[in-house]
């Protein structure tokens, strides 16, 4: 049995890990000259910006078979998780199983799907190279293709628009006056570092947020939060704790002038950003309304204000795109914006067909990551030696696709946090998979 | 919460005069020892058969820093030290842990993948009641000084059973303080998940330490039979006949699969 990997970031170096780990021979695929893609900084499809640091902390960012070193930071930047990821696949030997400069261009199945033929770009010859395969685990990642909004009288605007896949570091913004859209954790990064840089500063938000600490109590601010769920401190409890830290810390947002959040604690994806309120209070950034529209020079917000500015940042997120997949719908049953997966991972469309990364957690990335590509490599370990096994759990798995890992919480705006997933929760769902197909026929 | 990092750590190193495509072999040592006692005899024994060596002080032994916070160490923060030092390794090694080191390295082996899993004189990881029980009708002051949280006895009777005297003695005068909290972890039982890896455990007869039924219900747990090493004490890297224990320990780590390449156990 053969697999391939599409994509060498975080996700495909773990997949590739745990398959060669459980004795599954395995091809990745990457179309950079180097592995670690999104955080390839400086790579056409790496997306993070040279002040990118990790927001939550380290214990619980990590593989949990291969910890960061004990000279990292408590959230190291995106340099040292480049480092990171290189000591990982050395380590493991993955690098001799990761074909660089390797652009998948399709993945097609063949006949009834029990073998999938990839076509492979050799991005330096433009040659063309089909390989097959018994299965894919495709990790091409979620965070590379921006999602760009239009708003009226956007075309007559004079002055610059890009998106934060294009923000690479704070001198683009230099001396000028800024709008910063979206209040994602890039948006507050790129706010705040428009604050430190830019002449004037915008930032323009659909809601209002609760900005979280990176530190609570002494301690990384999500370790506090696990040490809270290891307590088994019910949800509405921990809601209040939060929001009173928060109230004591800061106090009450709208008194800034942001915003009042229009939701409780834990049904948005969280914003770990210390420095946004705190420049708000100093005046560097004008907190603003939804963009109503655009005119030569500047915009108008919908509460009626306007601001001339002359360069805007859209930190509208990104689409999840396999653009080598030519049937997404039929593939992976494709819903809207997105493909509707068992446990984020299986596909009720094929057995070999593999989605790991599709996930937006509220807590470390990399530790789930792992699990993930455990689970794959397990499943495909059991259909080998426990058919009956891997064929009930596969049933009973994909019989529950598109079920949400929300830990009890109901998600605001759920299309741009079908991805999102309560990392206790999902962790738990991940281990019972994997035991459920540990068990004997 | 996650372990207080300590700001060095002594990992003692043998490697081959060139390299051999052998497995790395860590060393993880047990109570009141450190790097030292494998350092004696086994790094560079093993170096000379082609594997590269290491062997790693826990914190507040040996060179590594910490001994300030030794009363304050657990069990995990070991595990965290060693987990570390693998993660500086160019390839998965085949962990070695000695007695209370035996239970460090499971509790790794459960979730890093190992090449191999070698126990010495193994601790019990399901409580170390029974051994302290045989040890209260063997040396009943014993008894008393660890349930105080003193250091468990390791005068050379204990440790030894071939060496000359003044040998035996200059290993017993190398040994340190042990963390309370540790020594009291040893009599809590505890679980490990599923280990994939190959197991080779070694025991002796004679061991003051750990019983013999001890060492065979480690073995059980991992579905092997314990290797005896009749006539030695329990410092089995140490004691007269160190060089058989090691001839076992390289054979079983020669004949693993290269990682990734075969189909784990279990």
């Amino acid at each position: 049995m053969r697999i391939a990997v599409i994509g060498a970031g975080p996700h495909g170096l773990s997949a590739l890990k745990a398959l060669l780990q459980n004795g599954i021979d395995a091809q990745a695929f990457e179309r950079e000259a180097d592995l670690g893609g999104n955080w390839n900084y400086g790579a056409q499809t790496s997306r993070v910006y040279r002040s990118t640091h990790l927001i939550s902390s380290k214990p619980f960012t990590q593989f949990p078979d291969f910890p960061m070193p004990d000279g990292y930071p408590d959230y190291p930047s995106h340099f040292q998780v480049k480092e990171y990821f290189t000591s990982y696949a050395r380590h493991f030997g993955l690098v001799e199983h990761i074909r660089f400069g390797s652009e998948v261009v399709s993945v097609a199945p063949v006949g009834d799907g029990a073998i999938w033929t990839v076509t492979v770009r050799d991005r330096h010859s433009g040659d063309l190279h089909v390989e097959e395969f018994d299965g894919v685990v495709i990790a091409n990642g979620h965070n590379w293709n921006p999602k760009v909004p239009r708003y009226p009288g956007q075309e007559s605007f004079g002055g610059e628009i890009i998106h934060s896949a294009d923000y690479k570091d704070a001198d683009v913004l230099r001396g000028r006056r800024v709008l910063v859209v979206g209040a994602g954790n890039t948006g507050c990064d790129v706010a705040v570092e428009s604050a430190q840089n830019a002449a004037r500063t915008w930032h323009s938000t659909r809601r209002g947020y609760y900005y979280n600490p990176k530190y609570l109590m002494g301690r990384p601010s999500d370790q506090t939060a696990d040490l809270l769920l290891a307590l088994r401190i019910p949800l509405a409890v921990r809601r209040q704790m939060f929001k009173a830290s928060l109230r004591f810390a800061v106090g009450d947002f709208s008194k800034f002038g942001l915003k009042k959040p229009d939701h409780r604690f834990f049904e948005t994806h969280p914003i770990v950003n210390q420095q946004l309120v705190y420049y708000v209070g100093q005046g560097d950034i004008t907190p603003a309304d939804d963009v109503a529209s655009f005119d030569e020079h500047g915009v108008t917000f919908t509460d009626g204000s306007r601001a001339d500015v002359d360069l805007v940042v859209f930190c509208t997120g990104y689409l999840v795109t396999f653009p080598f997949l030519a049937d997404a719908d039929l593939h992976l049953d494709w819903h809207e914006d997105h493909p509707r997966l068992a446990l984020q991972v299986f596909t009720s469309k094929h057995r070999n067909l593999f989605v790991s990364g599709l996930i937006q957690p509220d807590s470390g990335q990399w530790t789930l990551a792992h699990w993930q590509g455990m689970l794959i490599a397990r499943f495909l370990e059991a259909r080998q030696l426990r058919p009956v096994v891997a064929d009930r759990f596969y049933a009973d798995a994909t019989a529950q696709s598109g079920r949400r890992f929300s830990a009890g919480t109901t998600y605001k705006d759920s299309s741009r946090h079908y991805y999102e997933v309560a990392h206790q929760d999902y962790l738990q769902s991940l281990q019972d998979a994997i035991n459920a197909l540990e068990v004997p026929a | 919460m996650p372990s207080r990092p300590v700001s060095h750590r002594e990992v003692i190193t043998a490697l081959p005069a060139e390299p051999t495509g052998r497995p790395p072999l860590l060393m993880v040592h047990g109570i009141a020892h450190a790097a030292w006692c494998f350092a004696e005899n086994w790094l560079p024994a093993a170096a000379a058969a082609g594997f590269p060596s290491y062997a790693v002080s826990l914190r507040g032994h040996g060179g590594s820093a910490g001994g300030r916070r030794l009363r304050r160490t657990l069990t995990r923060d070991y595990v965290h030290d060693v987990m570390q030092t693998i993660t500086e390794l160019p390839e998965p090694p085949v962990l070695i842990g000695h007695s209370m080191g035996a239970i460090v390295a499971q509790l790794v082996a459960e979730r890093y993948p190992l090449r191999g899993l070698v126990l010495l004189t193994p601790a019990p990881l399901h409580s170390a009641m029974g051994d302290l029980v045989a040890i209260a009708r063997d040396r009943p002051a014993d008894l008393g000084r660890a349930v105080l949280g003193q250091t468990l006895s390791m005068e050379p009777e204990v440790l030894f059973e071939g060496l000359d005297p003044a040998t035996a003695r200059s290993y017993s005068d190398r040994t340190s303080t042990e963390s309370p909290l540790v020594q009291w972890e040893l009599l809590l039982p505890q679980r490990v998940g599923p280990i994939r890896c190959p197991v080779l455990v070694i025991g002796t007869p004679q061991d003051r330490l750990v019983r013999v039924a001890d060492v065979e219900r480690t073995a059980r747990s991992h579905g092997v039979d314990p290797v005896w090493f009749p006539g030695m004490g329990h410092d089995v890297m140490l004691d007269t006949g160190w060089d058989g224990v090691l001839d076992t320990v390289l054979d079983f780590a020669g004949d693993l699969p290269p990682w990734g390449r075969a189909r784990p156990q279990g």
